[in-house]
């Protein structure tokens, strides 16, 4: 039997690779879809890296918007170039998780995913208000980053897809080494047991707002993309419903396990997309999926294949 | 003689009810101190106190000529103050080895790094397989802390604690719900640590206390009744009317 990491290493680069064949192969429709898919899944990866120290978030989608807003507010509105306003948004993604995080890490739990959601619910019904990002409206003409200095044109479909999927992949990558350096390793103690980590005199409060921090950049980083992808702002990118859609996917591909969430991203991205073409209440077989993978398997796919199949390392 | 600890009018309250009632206590550098009381006398929560697991209303508490009251528990603990708990609150899903590598590097402050791995720290191995040696878990080294038995797991316990290079180390009934067998070893384990090491034991096993501490404290609804040696102790009319013969030194048998 194979070590759980190996495993978990294994499906990603199966993934990557479907993911990569898709985008040289199949239709503009198909490459669409996995672009989203892989949008979605950094942002999954967002969420699932603050799993690691036993936080679920319900607000995640508050700090996609801050990037997707910093973003396309920069591009459309000051006249910012694609890569510089990336940048911004990343910071911009770190700077108010940091913000958020002071508050909302003290708490754990349901609390957590109170102060979570009501966090991001204010900055929902601030973009959904103010005219300054055509409110409720939304806002279109979003670009996408220049890359013709290498030869590379983002505006095409196939290009973008692959550009976003590599990027998923790096993004991936860097999680899997972070959780296994001493920092990771005690984010998964904090998850194991805080008390004790507190007992030998480590900080709980700044690990797990190092975590939040970290995880908002790589939301807001996944936000800058999504508005990319799309070329449109709107305040739905940061409502709870898109909160809710990415801990689907983190739950059903099996949250601790990093590539859980990009197998969850894709399933739900590709599901969602055959339901909806096939029914009108499409949503209410999704929940019923949902249901049907929280009940049977809890830790979702991934960690039921890692724990059938692999030994611990 | 030196103080390793002290309290001074330490004092806590739940509602109405008086855990602690200006306790003052010292403990002396390099001794092993009991304490004893029954059951709701306020031992738990008076370590509590100690370690900075809760904030005091009232006194302070002292590790040396330093006032740590209002340092929190992991402050308490980089400073010396080392804890066990009365259940046994190890990190389930790690094993032995790294249960202790990582109390290690917690303690070494080598946790906030990001581009290395923490199976590569190496050198943090030798501590913790000395620790492991201490408690008596060197054959369980790669066992997963979940699979231990309940004994195993009170003693990582006290490792984890050992490993905080403690100057004070405080120890939660470490024998709670142990067979004999593993109380005995428990006792040699606790015997086996250097001498230059203040402990402070909460223990209901009357002989282990009786056999391992130097200096015994009773507390009885949070207040201290009395100080003393074994010896002391077991000659006290008040603790055997209070705690250690309740039973037999009323004549009408009543609780």
């Amino acid at each position: 039997m194979a070590s759980r990491v190996f495993l978990r290493r294994l499906i990603g680069a199966g993934l990557l690779v479907a993911a990569l064949a898709g985008c040289k192969l199949s239709s503009y429709f198909t490459q669409d879809l996995i672009a989203e898919a892989a949008i979605l899944a950094v942002f999954a990866l967002s969420l699932d890296f603050l799993a690691t120290c036993g936080l679920v978030s319900f607000g995640h989608a508050g700090l996609l918007g801050v990037g997707a807003y910093a973003f396309g507010g920069l591009t459309v509105l000051a006249g910012y170039s694609p890569g510089a306003a990336l940048a911004a948004a990343v910071l911009a993604g770190l700077i108010v998780a940091l913000a958020a995080g002071v508050l909302a890490v003290r708490t754990t739990g349901a609390f957590f995913i109170m102060v979570t959601l009501a966090l991001a619910e204010m900055f929902y019904s601030w973009v959904f208000r103010d005219r300054t990002f055509k409110g409720a409206d939304g806002m279109g003409g979003v670009p996408r980053l220049d890359l013709s200095l290498i030869g590379v044109d983002l505006n095409d479909a196939a290009s973008f897809s692959i550009f976003v999927v590599l990027l998923c992949a790096a993004i991936w990558l860097a999680l899997e080494f972070l959780i296994v350096s001493p920092f990771g390793r005690t984010l998964d103690a904090i998850r194991q047991n805080a008390g004790r980590v507190s007992a030998l005199g480590g900080s709980v409060f700044a690990y797990r707002l190092a975590a939040f921090t970290i995880s908002g950049g790589i939301a807001a980083f996944a936000g800058a993309f999504k508005v990319q992808h799309t070329n449109f702002l709107s305040p739905d990118l940061a409502g709870w419903l898109a909160s809710g859609d990415v801990l689907i996917a983190v739950v059903i591909g099996g949250i601790g396990t990093l590539v859980g969430g990009i197998l969850g991203a894709a399933i739900l991205v590709f599901l969602k997309d055959f339901l909806s073409s096939h029914f009108g209440h499409w949503y209410l077989f999704l929940g019923a999926i949902f249901m049907m993978v929280a009940i049977g398997l809890p830790r979702g796919i991934v960690g039921w294949v890692v724990e059938l199949r692999g030994k611990r390392p | 003689m030196t103080i390793a600890l002290e309290t001074r009018d330490l004092g806590k309250s739940f509602g109405s009810l008086v855990a602690t009632r200006n306790v003052s206590l010292a403990f002396e550098a390099g001794l092993r101190h009991a304490i004893i009381g029954p059951n709701g006398a306020g031992k738990t929560t008076f370590f509590n106190l100690l370690a900075g697991n809760l904030r005091p209303d009232g006194g302070r508490v002292l590790l040396g000529d330093r006032d740590v009251t209002h340092l929190g528990l992991a402050q308490r603990a980089r400073l010396g103050i080392a804890r066990s708990f009365q259940r046994n609150n190890v990190f389930m899903d790690l094993t032995v080895l790294e249960n202790l590598v990582f109390a290690r590097a917690v303690r070494e402050k080598r946790t906030a790094v990001f581009w290395r791995s923490l199976r590569s720290y190496g050198d943090l191995r030798e501590g913790a397989e000395a620790i492991a040696e201490k408690v008596g878990l060197t054959g369980d080294l790669d066992t997963l802390a979940r699979s231990l038995s309940y004994g195993g797991q009170r003693q990582l316990e006290v490792g984890l604690a050992l490993a905080c290079d403690p100057k004070v180390l405080l120890l939660d009934e470490p024998t709670a719900g142990m067979s004999p067998e593993e109380t005995a070893r428990m006792r040699d384990l606790i015997r086996q640590l250097p001498g230059s090491l203040t402990m402070v034991i909460i223990e209901h096993d009357m002989d282990l206390v009786m056999d391992i501490a130097d200096s015994i404290t009773v507390l009885d609804y949070g207040s201290v009744l009395t100080q003393g040696t074994p010896t002391e102790i077991r000659a006290s009319e008040l603790v055997r009317e209070r705690y250690l013969g309740g039973a037999a030194a009323n004549p009408a048998g009543a609780l």
